[in-house]
């Protein structure tokens, strides 16, 4: 397939599934802070996830907060924003991805610019402009699951959506840990880690005991098991780029498979060893800096960058 | 039971009425049983206008071809007509089916104006059309042949030398090229309007990138969700062979000896106004939709980037200009095309559809000839009218045209999408002083029709059935089999009541368009 394309794919892929993750992270943290965490430090998200404030600006309610962080079009990275770049991208490919999955990109870019969620947000019950959102955002998986082709486009969509899977799992791990920092109760923490990562329910079958930071650190980077966990994560990311091993220049395909195997390696080896929070926290980084040169190398092997 | 207005207006049926206004009302032969008030309020106010044929109304009574449909539209509440207008906005947004308007970053979606009300046209109408499109390209395509060859026309007088060489879309570069199968106009976008007694004229021919073939698509996907089971009821033929045959002739034009040439549409990009055309016609065609920055040139062959490294194309179908195409030929600034891509060309490594230097045969000067080529290269009358053209450059022309003003259009010669044109009629003295000045720099650019009153369509408009002005291009499909025009076309509409000018970019929509069988 053409580079550009495959480029396109994948960022598209990288923008919806970061969406999706941010989606559900919001809406978990959102009823935490209405019930549990009464305290809730809207700001430590806004500098986490978000594109700060302009200086001098000082958080304001929650809801300023929501809509900063899902429909300001000047947050560069905010929902809004999100949605509008994977359907550019989504745009530039419109012959290669299926027209269900072009038309449902433009429903959720449709819904998102909805006066209607706009309100929800400022005004009403943000949970149901959540749900509505992520409705979009799973039908989208579920589109691209039955109507588009399993060729080397589909390898790319998928290298690129666990990538950026991996990269926010990491992300809200480290969001967590900073929040630990500061104080707070631990257990309450992790349990709302794990519900923003989809996890909580699946941790309590597994792990069969009250929560524990050992169990918990396990289950967000080493239980392949579990989607949202960076291994898992990776052996997905290796699972499909194995499968571009026949439409591969032979060289360019060797060169990201060292770098991924290495990664695997590092994470399957050193991870079980992160007992503490400063060390887990030095895992986090080492693994982007490797994520960052495995996409460095597919950019400029497989989509044409120089 | 029907109220008292409906009364009214039952009582005066199958009548033809002259209202104050001294516009006609067509007040219709619906059956008793399906009469309904509400519907006969929606149409009183369809109001034809005099010297102008209505394809739906005769004066007496809703010609034979409509009756089926009309019908059936008159079950329809006004209400339930305009959330079925509702519906094909709705759709048409979810669809994406929308070119975007950037300002900044995000930009602004818009729709291209559809009309739920279809346009039909007869099988005996759709025949002569057919036949008289099919005459000229084959004439058109001959001239192009001559023109950048041995030049017989010019020789033989039919056509003068200046007017071909002082034709800004004239390729010197295209002279001697010897194009695959004699074809230049692979896809043809001919424009036919109808005058007031209902024969159809050529308004212009396009043979360089016509678009709206997408609109011709999605308009009839549109019409069977609008309006179930119509389309069988009315024996409306289908137009989705349209891609097939397009690609069946582009596969066609392969030089290499290969069995699986590949094939790929060149856009300019998603800013263009026509990106959603191109990306459908990929698709439904399953080539690779490219950009300029996609290709590669390397020892006269084109080459795609791909994933696995270069790929030979063999056919281009580029919907980029002439002009862009190739920065070392043509604008250097050019940065939509790929350099080197003329050359690999002329060597008869990639077939470029259509061929470039199209432009002089759809050049607006140049159309008034055509029917001298049609007989000079086929030895036949033509089929279909020319509308008559005065030429600026001719100063008995020139007078002509100015002393009567009022009655014509000035059109520039390389224009489209209904810029830089003159309507003398609905212009003021300013404006027309202005216009003359500027034909006086330079006349060769510059030509006249008479306004020909385009024929009319019921249009739902405002929650009202009301007529308004439309045109029709079909698209022809020449390859070395031969001509196919698929069965339909984009009916383009000008929505503004009374106005004549039907360019999406002016205010015009589009409807879809049956040809019954």
């Amino acid at each position: 397939m053409l580079s550009r394309v495959a480029d396109a794919v994948f960022w598209m892929a990288r923008y919806m599934e970061r969406t999706d993750n941010l989606l559900r992270a919001l809406r978990t943290n959102y009823i935490a802070s209405q019930d549990e965490l009464l305290n809730f430090d809207w700001q430590l998200w806004v500098d986490g996830i978000g594109t700060p404030l302009p200086e001098g600006r000082v958080v304001g309610n929650y809801r300023d907060v929501l809509w900063h962080l899902m429909i300001n079009r000047d947050n560069d990275t905010s929902v809004l924003v999100n949605i509008v770049r994977a359907r550019e991208n989504a745009r530039s490919v419109q012959d290669y991805i299926t027209k269900e999955v072009w038309q449902c990109m433009n429903d959720y870019y449709h819904l998102i610019r909805d006066t209607s969620t706009e309100h929800q947000i400022l005004h009403g019950d943000p949970v149901s402009a959540f749900d509505s959102l992520l409705r979009e955002s799973t039908l989208f998986y579920g589109t691209v699951d039955i109507t588009l082709n399993r060729g080397e486009g589909y390898s790319f969509l998928n290298i690129g959506k666990y990538i950026e899977r991996l990269l926010r799992t990491l992300d809200f791990l480290e969001l967590k840990i900073n929040e630990l920092e500061r104080g707070g109760n631990e257990m309450i923490q992790w349990k709302y880690l794990l519900y923003s990562l989809s996890g909580y329910e699946f941790h309590n079958k597994y792990y069969r005991n009250a929560l524990s930071t050992e169990n918990v650190i396990h289950q967000v980077i080493m239980n392949v098991q579990f989607p949202h966990a960076a291994l898992y994560c990776l052996l997905q990311v290796e699972r499909y780029f194995k499968r571009l091993d026949v439409i591969s220049v032979p060289e360019h395909f060797k060169e990201v498979e060292f770098l991924l195997g290495r990664a695997i390696s590092n994470m399957r080896y050193n991870g079980p060893e992160q007992k503490t929070l400063p060390q887990v926290k030095s895992l986090v980084n080492s693994t982007r800096i490797e994520i960052k040169s495995l996409s460095q190398k597919l950019a400029s092997l497989y989509f044409g960058y120089s | 039971m029907p109220g008292r207005g409906a009364r009214h207006l039952f009582l005066s049926r199958n009548r033809f009425h002259l209202n104050h206004s001294g516009v006609s009302s067509c007040i219709l032969n619906f059956g008793l049983y399906i009469y309904k008030m509400s519907f006969a309020a929606l149409l009183a106010n369809y109001a034809t206008r005099p010297n102008i044929w209505d394809e739906m109304c005769s004066q007496e009574k809703i010609r034979t071809h409509y009756q089926v449909f009309f019908d059936t539209l008159s079950q329809v509440s006004p209400a339930e007509l305009a959330r079925k207008d509702e519906l094909a906005k709705k759709l048409f947004m979810s669809q994406g089916i929308t070119f975007t308007v950037y300002s900044d970053g995000e930009g602004i979606e818009k729709i291209f104006p559809f009309d739920i009300i279809p346009r039909i046209i007869t099988a005996q109408e759709w025949q002569l059309i057919e036949r008289g499109i099919k005459q000229r390209i084959k004439a058109l395509n001959i001239f192009l042949k001559d023109i950048y060859h041995d030049q017989f026309i010019i020789k033989d007088g039919v056509i003068p030398a200046a007017l071909i060489y002082s034709c800004p879309n004239y390729l010197r570069e295209m002279v001697k090229v010897d194009v695959p199968f004699d074809i230049y106009t692979h896809i043809s976008g001919i424009d036919l309007i109808r005058d007031s007694d209902g024969s159809f004229y050529v308004l212009e021919d396009n043979l360089r990138t016509p678009s709206g073939v997408s609109y011709m698509l999605e308009n009839r996907n549109m019409t069977y969700r609008i309006f179930p089971g119509l389309l069988p009821k009315n024996n409306v033929r289908s137009v989705k062979d349209y891609p097939d045959f397009l690609l069946k002739n582009l596969l066609s034009l392969a030089n290499r000896q290969t069995s699986d040439p590949t094939v790929v549409l060149l856009t300019p990009g998603v800013f263009n106004s026509a990106y959603f055309e191109h990306t459908t016609l990929a698709r439904l065609m399953g080539v690779e939709l490219v950009e300029g920055r996609d290709l590669v040139v390397d020892n006269a062959k084109v080459y795609m980037k791909t994933t696995a490294g270069l790929k030979q194309i063999d056919i281009i179908y580029r919907r980029v200009d002439d002009d862009f195409i190739d920065p070392l030929i043509f604008n250097p600034n050019s940065i939509l095309g790929v350099s080197g891509l003329y050359y690999a060309y002329r060597m008869g490594n990639v077939a470029i559809v259509n061929a470039p230097g199209n432009g002089v045969a759809d050049d607006k000067a140049v159309y008034p000839f055509v029917p001298d080529m049609i007989r000079y290269y086929l030895n036949e009358e033509p089929i279909l009218k020319t509308v008559p053209t005065y030429s600026m450059d001719n100063p008995e022309h020139f007078q002509y045209v100015f002393s009567n003003i009022h009655k014509m259009v000035i059109k520039k010669t390389n224009e489209s999408g209904g810029y830089g044109m003159l309507m003398g009629s609905a212009a003021d003295e300013k404006q027309i002083a202005d216009y003359r000045k500027e034909v006086e720099n330079g006349p060769r650019q510059f030509i006249a029709q008479p306004i020909i009153s385009l024929s009319s369509v019921p249009c739902f408009i405002d929650g009202k059935i009301q007529p308004r002005h439309v045109d029709l291009r079909p698209f022809a499909l020449y390859g070395p089999q031969g001509i196919e025009i698929v069965p339909g076309g984009l009916t383009r509409v000008a929505l503004r009541e009374g106005s004549l000018v039907v360019n999406s970019s002016q205010g015009g929509g589009s409807k879809d368009t049956w040809i019954l069988s």
